[in-house]
């Protein structure tokens, strides 16, 4: 069985269309920083935000009229994967396409107002209206209604690392014969309360920039919006190889974790590693490990542009391996700052003669996994 | 198998072996209790003593008692760091790792609602209510889904990368029925599976706002059932290719030979009248087992007791096996546990095979006259079971059902 990726689709903080973001992201450009507030707090924190007209073509659908923006997100990701891959579905082929998703804070917008209103009014005052919106996986839910998916549907959660794993997971279901395609979607929506959740666990910067592989960890932005790839039997850029992922126990013991599965994945040809530095603790083991295991690779990752966006992160992530071995160039790396035993892309670095990439995700909260793309000559 | 593969799985047809398992609901801790509070039809249905349920139509839920759970905790780093659901984790696994120690899981999936929940709300609250914020840290670092797996696995030195299913009230039986997938194409040999939920507030005032949950006792399939009943717990089953357990003598405790799943896009809270849903996954289950549908003896149904589930699924089990085979939900004994409830749920099949008994469906006092049922009304009752459906659907029309076999050599 070969597994490759036939349509990708993408909507980020730079704007939707797989095309159109990866343009920005070679002109070094980095999403507009907008502050959000909460009314029963003074603190206000920086995050990226997915622009209106990303989602600007979305049609109208029954499902997304009450729906989360996370669920509007997954929907534009997904359809738009399917647009380029020139999949249609309909009945007859639906029951042969999977949805896998991957989710980490899911739906927060609608969580806190659900459960802020039992804290303010008791539980009466509790909305029917938003307590299944609240479910990790009415994303997943409203996106398989919405492409008619009758068959498997599965919503895996966890942290950063949970793209990569919802890819093991479809390579998983793909040994199954009976399906053609398995779509993959990871999404995530910002809100004050992540902010301070991740203020107070001291992951959070204030204000941009993400400064990657710095000495000193500053921490990161969080960001929105969704990334899907439709898996196929065939197709341009190839998964060479998953891996099962692995988790570390303590923070100190991430940089041994992230090795051996850059061991395990370094048998296909790598000539670059799209990491998930994002300004944090796990910057550091990205760099120790990448830089012991594969010091010649080239290292990007887009997390200073577009911020750090948890479930939807690792998608993105595939998205910009897969569309820098089939442009053959890598955007800038921004806002590097310390000096680090890494080759770190600059502007205009040619991946042209690159066959193979690594995408690493170290997540925050103890999970990583990884994977290799190809490219045939 | 090697952690990074080559994208070379196969369709397989490796038996599946479950060598070991535990359990913690409110039935009881571990299989002993399980199985006594089966046999004995017990009602472990209380009322709600975790938070408030003053404003709430529903005050009762299956409750797994905090003394004794805190009290069994393991030594581990920081035990009171960790959410109550991964020491419920931690009770089940270790149970599991008794009857197996030489268990090595190359993967686990676990199955989960609401992770640590009650942890966001206690944060949330402090927030809001300008409280003490002082425990934040541990409440943001245990709340999300993977951790009480994570602190579980960790506990006993298990290193295997973990997948997290949320799937709603199906995801305990996704979880099982993947990780045999997994294992049956072939592309591991042994995976650790289960599910686990704690009560929350959040997710109980949830379906009492909804008018799922009933104020009265929990009746499934009864023609007067007025709707649900939370419930908690954590259940482990170790998975295993059968020809490599029984060459390192490793117990088979029963097969897993089915699994189906299918999508049901007619609401996200409500399950299609027509059945269609249940029945793509129940039929899918056997076309996965090679097994016709006469072959079983005993479904234990998702049977929530609320109007639409139980008619749907009802009206579903009616068509496809006729009024021939019993039917239960043993929710009415313990409550509905959401992400762990398949997993339990598959441990009560598990103890069905092994003792031969059908587990009882509580609280039936007439049935339903629109679903011809042959429901265990009440009691236990001893049967001759080979073959038994566990059925699990859940928000988001997610639908599970999984095929267990008594084993035979």
């Amino acid at each position: 069985m070969s597994l490759a990726i036939a349509g990708m689709g993408w909507i980020t903080p730079l704007g939707g269309g797989v095309d159109a973001v990866w343009e920005r992201l070679l002109q070094g450009d980095e999403a507009h920083a907008e502050k959000i507030t909460e009314k029963f707090d003074d603190q206000a924190y920086t995050v990226f935000r997915v622009p209106d007209s990303a989602l600007a073509s979305l049609a109208p659908h029954p499902r997304l009229r009450r729906a989360s923006l996370i669920s509007r997100f997954a929907a534009a990701a997904g359809l738009a994967a399917l647009e380029e891959a020139g999949v249609k579905l309909d009945p007859r082929n639906a029951e042969r396409v999977a949805l896998v998703f991957a989710i980490s804070n899911g739906g927060v917008i609608y969580t806190k107002r659900f459960y802020r209103d039992i804290v303010e009014s008791g539980a009466q005052s509790a909305s029917p209206l938003f307590f299944p919106e609240t479910v990790f996986n009415a994303p997943a839910s409203h996106l398989a209604a919405i492409l008619g998916i009758t068959g498997a549907t599965y919503t895996l959660v966890g942290d950063g690392a949970v793209g990569l794993l919802a890819i093991r997971m479809a390579e998983d279901l793909m040994a199954n014969g009976a399906l053609d395609y398995c779509l993959v979607v990871g999404a995530e929506e910002v809100d004050w309360l992540l902010c301070d959740a991740y203020h107070k666990w001291r992951l959070l910067r204030l204000e941009p920039p993400v400064e990657p592989f710095n000495e000193v960890a500053r921490g990161m932005i969080l960001s929105e919006g969704a990334g899907a790839v439709l898996l196929a039997r065939e197709g341009l850029i190839k998964i060479e190889s998953t891996h099962a992922g692995g988790y570390y126990r303590k923070r100190d013991e991430a940089e041994d974790v992230l090795k051996r599965i850059l061991c395990d994945l370094i048998e296909a040809e790598s000539g670059f590693v799209i990491a998930s530095a994002n300004g944090t603790f796990i910057d550091e083991a990205e760099c120790r490990a990448i830089s012991q295991v594969v010091p010649g690779a080239i290292v990007y990752t887009a997390k200073p542009a577009l911020g750090e966006s948890v479930g939807a992160g690792g998608l993105w992530q595939v998205i910009v391996g897969g569309q820098a071995l089939r442009q053959g160039e890598l955007p800038p790396l921004l806002h590097v700052t310390s000096k680090i035993p890494l080759r770190i892309s600059a502007s205009g670095s040619a991946a042209a003669t690159a066959r193979g990439a690594i995408v690493l995700s170290c997540g925050l909260n103890q999970q990583i996994a990884g994977l290799c793309l190809g490219m045939d000559p | 198998m090697s952690e990074s593969t080559d994208a070379s799985g196969k369709n397989g047809t490796a038996r599946v072996a479950v060598v070991a398992a535990g359990v913690i609901s409110p039935l009881g801790f571990g299989l002993g209790e399980t199985l006594d509070s089966l046999r004995a039809a017990r009602d472990c249905v209380t009322a709600v003593t975790r938070f408030s349920v003053a404003q709430c139509r529903c005050k009762t839920a299956g409750q797994v008692p905090d003394e004794r759970l805190l009290a069994e905790r393991r030594k581990c780093a920081r035990p009171q760091r960790f959410h109550r659901a991964a020491h419920m984790m931690i009770r089940a696994l270790a149970e599991a790792l008794r009857q197996d120690a030489k268990f090595k899981p190359e993967l686990t999936v676990i199955g989960t609602t609401s992770g640590g929940m009650s942890y966001g709300e206690d944060y949330f609250r402090s927030l809001h209510l300008h409280g003490d914020l002082r425990r934040s840290p541990t409440w943001i670092a245990n709340y999300p889904a993977q951790k009480p797996v994570v602190d579980a696995l960790d506990t006993f030195g298990i290193r295997a990368p973990c997948q997290v299913i949320a799937n709603a009230c199906a995801s305990g039986t996704n979880a099982i029925g993947h990780a045999f997938e997994c294992v049956r194409s072939g592309r591991y040999e042994r995976v650790l599976s289960g599910g686990y939920d704690a009560l929350s507030e959040l997710v109980f005032v949830g379906f009492d706002s909804l008018q799922a949950s009933t104020p009265e006792k929990c009746r499934p399939f009864d023609r007067d059932r007025t709707g649900m009943v939370l419930g908690e717990g954590a259940a482990i089953l170790a998975l295993e290719n059968l020809d490599t357990a029984r060459a390192r003598g490793a117990p088979v405790l029963a097969e897993i030979t089915g699994y189906g799943i299918s999508t049901d896009n007619f609401h996200f809270t409500q399950p299609n009248p027509s059945g269609s849903g249940p029945r793509q996954a129940m039929e899918h289950a056997l076309q996965s087992a090679h097994l016709s549908a006469h072959t079983v003896d005993y479904i234990n149904a998702h049977g929530t007791a609320t109007p639409f589930n139980d008619a749907a699924e009802g009206k579903a089990i009616g068509e496809l096996f006729g009024r021939g085979v019993p039917v239960g939900s043993t929710k009415s004994m313990m409550g509905h546990s959401l992400g762990a409830a398949g997993a339990v749920e598959a441990i009560v099949c598990l103890l069905a095979l092994q003792h031969q008994f059908l587990p009882p469906n509580i609280n039936f006092h007439a049935p339903d006259e629109d679903a011809d049922l042959n429901i265990v009304a009440n009691e236990s009752r001893p049967a001759s079971l080979r073959t038994v459906l566990s059925n699990s659907f859940g928000f988001g029309g997610t639908n599970a059902s999984l095929v267990m076999q008594k084993f035979e050599a």
